[in-house]
């Protein structure tokens, strides 16, 4: 693939990328969140079209303008997601879609011999009548690898393929793959685990911010050297970024009254403080049941502002949605003050102050159909604040929206525009000016400002200061490490759904929590 | 892990659907599509008429006037408007929460055996004590059918769509098995139960052709309702879950416990429905007296687009032409069908409009 450019609206998501891939080669393909390894691979696989660049498979030019053009190419692509016929059995799955022969007559005998042969022989096993929702993630993984290859694919391309599975399966699928390039075939693995590119790729790409970074081999490179890359805190950030970066970091700190944090020689400040939020052994499952965050414990003082720095998929969503209360707690405990909290139903969470500004802003954060003031109210609809009698007090609270229209800028036509109306930065803010709504006694903020101009989150991080004046404990969870580091008086890394080390504020080594939260480096 | 977002604070806003509610236009442009939708409705059901051979102008006179023309129109207009508007709430207040609920009739029939019941066995009672009981066991009894729907979908997730439809079968069975063998009435030639006490109907207003009470019920029911659903707070969680389930959930709502209320009041709704046309119109439980209202009742429910101030002057609208219908075959001898291939097509101009407006919102951006 050369010059491959890919906008959507006014965001580019891949600048003039260039990617190779050799036969006989697991390649792996690096980077945060965002960086646009998938949206590269969803261009050559033709879910799709790039606006420019060209795409050459075995030195020839090819067109890709739907799977279907990429599966005749030879190129085989397995999402996070499934999209697999659950009420069907493997060989079902595997062969729909494929040429049957007979429009009238089924018979899958064939395709059900030549599916255990490869299944056999890629030492990936399934069984191949076995109904698919009866299946596990992992299973269910290789029912779609298997997928590929029966359809003759050349170069298999993996999407974070280890993030379900348990280590033994992913030594499995590991083993696998090595079978597969022994063969002549390719196989590129999209990931943000430095680990696993270095157990098992034999080249890998690094990408950030839409752009190629660099491509090595294994023998060149080693894990820290990925992981500065990666991470990006190296030379080769294009200068105007870094302006704004260190902007954004001197905002922070402008904010912060008398502290020397930019000086990172200075001694660490440690400050005693009331403790706010009690979080103990906290253990918590993600949608398939497997545990993303174990024993995870953490205090938070009144006042303070804990940063947890972490690659995407390290556990954030779960635990933010744990200490939320949205998510149920498998075992452990969550205390506010001497207010224990686990076991109660959300609204409860709600009522006692903790405010949540989650992630996936148009999933969890909003109704689209609802008005910019029936957003603000939603979360408090039964609290006294927002009603007058029995009944919404829908006057005041059309007020309080057209106030926080004017105070958090946000871009509408009034308060009764429908939130889905808005651009991803305004539905940002009206979900930021719900939760500073109400003074909060902890606020847990992920990702908070992705996608907000300076001025925007300058105008965030002055609120969360103002949330902490007050007495407040705010967990902010954030890939941007620069924001972490600015923002924070404590900073933890969190890798695999553990902690791995905490710094003071002050005491911050970009470097080493860069390879404390890739997992580089264990915490002593 | 989830990667749906739109990373810059674009200065133009993606242009999502509009909404079902998107009360932002205020009332002239909610109510053009309507008028927009009603006439080109007209005019193609009119092309329809044209080429069956029939007057299309006489059969639109009959379809329109007929309803208010005289006192007789009038009465019976507003009788088929009250329960073709509780079975368009039995609809979209469970769709308020996303749930489809296609039981209004067997809910209708269910309620009215409750009812029935209740009136032919305690028909000593006064009214002042008996009809209430028969509205409330009308209501009640709609609430345990359209109950074990809910109970289905909440406990194992058993689609709501399927059970409630099934269910309309079983109930034409129940009501088949209570008119036939429990309070038959012989002589009637037809499937029908016999008559309720004195204490169980609804007394009329004005002169003959009198009005029952039951459709004073059915304004203040629906002040209730619209009321409920945009001032209350749990009005507001029924709509928040239907909006958007998974942020209703991170902010406090019982998504399930929402979805399951919204299904109990929808039954309540067309159980009453059932009650008040045995206390006010039959006076007795008969065969077939679910009428059309299930799918006229579905139809009022998505022009409303969630708006349940709306709703009631949509039903009663469709209670206009379906009282005019059989003025029309009478007068014009064109089939009372045409009137159900208008109202549909009201329907679909409506949706189309939604289409439209947001090609127009895109093409304006």
């Amino acid at each position: 693939m050369t010059g491959v450019v890919k906008r959507f609206g006014s965001v580019t998501a891949l600048d003039h990328v260039d990617f190779e891939v050799a036969r006989n080669e697991v390649h792996g393909l690096l980077g945060g969140n965002g960086a646009g390894k998938t949206t590269l691979m969803n261009v050559l696989y033709g879910l799709y079209r790039p606006d420019s660049g060209q795409i050459r498979i075995d030195g020839k030019e090819v067109q890709i303008s739907a799977p279907r053009d990429a599966i005749e190419a030879g190129v085989g692509m397995v999402h996070q997601t499934f999209l697999q016929v659950d009420s069907y059995t493997v060989t079902e799955n595997i062969v729909l879609g494929t040429d049957l022969g007979s429009p009238v007559r089924l018979d899958l005998s064939d395709a059900r011999k030549r599916i255990v042969g490869l299944s056999e022989h890629f030492g990936l096993k399934v069984d191949p009548d076995a109904v698919v929702e009866d299946l596990p993630v992992g299973v269910r993984q290789r029912v779609e690898i298997l997928k590929a290859l029966y359809r003759g694919c050349s170069l298999l391309i993996l999407d974070e393929p280890t993030t379900n599975l348990t280590p033994q399966e992913v030594d499995d699928l590991f083993r696998s793959m090595r079978v597969m390039v022994d063969e002549g075939m390719s196989v590129i693995l999209i990931t943000h685990k430095i680990r696993e590119t270095l157990a098992v790729c034999d080249r890998m790409t690094i990408m950030r911010e839409g752009r190629h970074v660099a491509t090595v081999t294994r023998a060149e490179t080693d894990a820290e050297d990925l992981a500065e890359t990666m991470v990006g805190r190296q030379v080769d950030i294009d200068p105007a970024e870094d302006e704004d970066v260190a902007a954004t970091a001197a905002v922070a700190m402008g904010a912060v009254e008398a502290t020397e944090v930019a000086d990172e020689t200075a001694p660490p400040q440690v400050v005693e403080y009331e403790t706010g939020v009690e979080v103990r052994d906290l253990t918590v499952a993600n949608d398939h049941g497997v545990r993303v965050v174990k024993d995870f414990t953490l205090e938070i003082g009144k006042g303070e502002i804990v940063g947890i720095a972490g690659v995407a998929g390290n556990g954030q969503v779960e635990l933010a949605e744990a200490i939320a209360g949205v998510r149920p707690i498998v075992s452990g405990s969550v205390r506010l003050g001497d207010l224990e909290l686990t076991g109660r139903p959300t609204v409860e969470w709600l009522e006692h102050g903790v405010a949540y500004v989650p992630e996936d802003r148009n999933r969890d954060g909003i109704l689209p159909t609802a008005s910019i003031t029936e957003n603000l109210v939603l979360g408090s609809q039964r609290n006294p604040r927002v009603r007058r009698g029995r009944l919404i007090d829908w006057k005041a609270a059309r007020e309080r929206a057209v106030e926080a229209i004017r105070q958090f800028s946000i871009k509408a036509n009034g308060p009764a525009t429908p939130c889905g109306d808005l651009s991803g930065g305004n539905i940002q803010r009206v979900i930021l000016a719900r939760a500073f709504a109400h003074q909060p006694r902890l606020l847990i903020l992920h990702n908070p400002t992705r996608g907000l101009d300076i001025a925007s989150t300058r105008f965030v991080y002055e609120q969360v200061r103002s949330v902490t004046e007050k007495g407040g404990a705010v967990l902010l969870i954030s890939e941007d490490l620069d924001e972490v580091i600015s923002l924070s008086d404590r900073v933890l890394a969190l890798y695999a759904g553990s902690l791995n080390g905490s710094w003071p504020r002050g005491a911050v080594d970009p470097y080493e929590v860069g390879r404390r939260m890739t997992g580089l480096q264990d915490a002593s | 892990m989830s990667t749906v977002e739109t990373p810059t604070p674009a200065r133009n806003a993606p242009a999502p659907p509009p909404g079902p509610a998107a009360r932002a236009g205020g009332w002239v442009s909610t109510a053009l599509p309507f008028v927009g939708a009603v006439v080109a409705a007209f005019l193609v059901g009119g092309l329809i008429i044209l080429l069956l051979g029939y007057d299309p102008v006489r059969a639109f006179d009959a379809v329109l006037t007929t309803s208010f023309s005289s006192r007789f129109g009038i009465v019976e207009t507003l009788h088929k408007t009250v329960p073709i508007l509780l079975c368009a709430y039995a609809f979209a207040i469970p769709l308020a929460t996303g749930k489809f609920n296609i039981g209004a009739e067997g809910q209708l029939l269910v309620g009215a055996t409750g009812g029935v019941a209740l009136g032919i066995l305690w028909s000593d009672l006064p009214m002042v004590v008996l009809l209430p009981c028969v509205l409330v066991a009308g209501a009640l009894a709609g609430t345990l059918w359209s109950g074990i729907a809910a109970f289905l979908m909440i406990r194992f997730r058993v689609n709501e769509i399927l059970s409630t439809v099934l269910l309309n079968f079983v109930s034409f069975q129940l009501i088949d098995y209570v008119a036939s063998h429990v309070w038959p009435d012989r002589g009637a030639g037809h499937p029908a139960t016999v008559v309720v006490g004195d204490g169980a109907r609804l007394p009329g207003l004005g002169e003959r052709p009198a009005m029952h009470t039951g459709v004073l019920i059915a304004v203040v029911l629906a002040v209730v309702v619209a009321f409920w659903m945009n001032r209350t707070a749990s009005g507001f969680e029924l709509r928040a879950v239907g909006a958007n389930p998974r942020a209703a959930m991170v902010h406090g709502v019982r998504t399930s416990r929402m979805a399951g209320a919204g299904m109990l009041v929808g039954g309540a709704v067309a159980g009453l429905a059932g009650a008040i046309e045995v206390a006010g119109v039959h006076g007795r439980m008969l065969e077939g007296m679910q009428s059309n209202f299930l799918i006229l009742g579905i139809i009022v429910g998505l022009m409303a687009r969630g708006s349940m101030v709306a709703l009631p002057f949509i039903a009663f609208g469709i209670a206009v032409l379906e009282v005019g219908a059989s003025a029309m075959q009478r007068t014009a001898q064109v089939p009372v069908e045409i009137v159900l291939i208008i109202e549909a097509l009201i329907l679909l101009f409506l949706l189309l409009t939604d289409v439209v407006r947001h090609r127009l919102r895109r093409a304006a951006q």
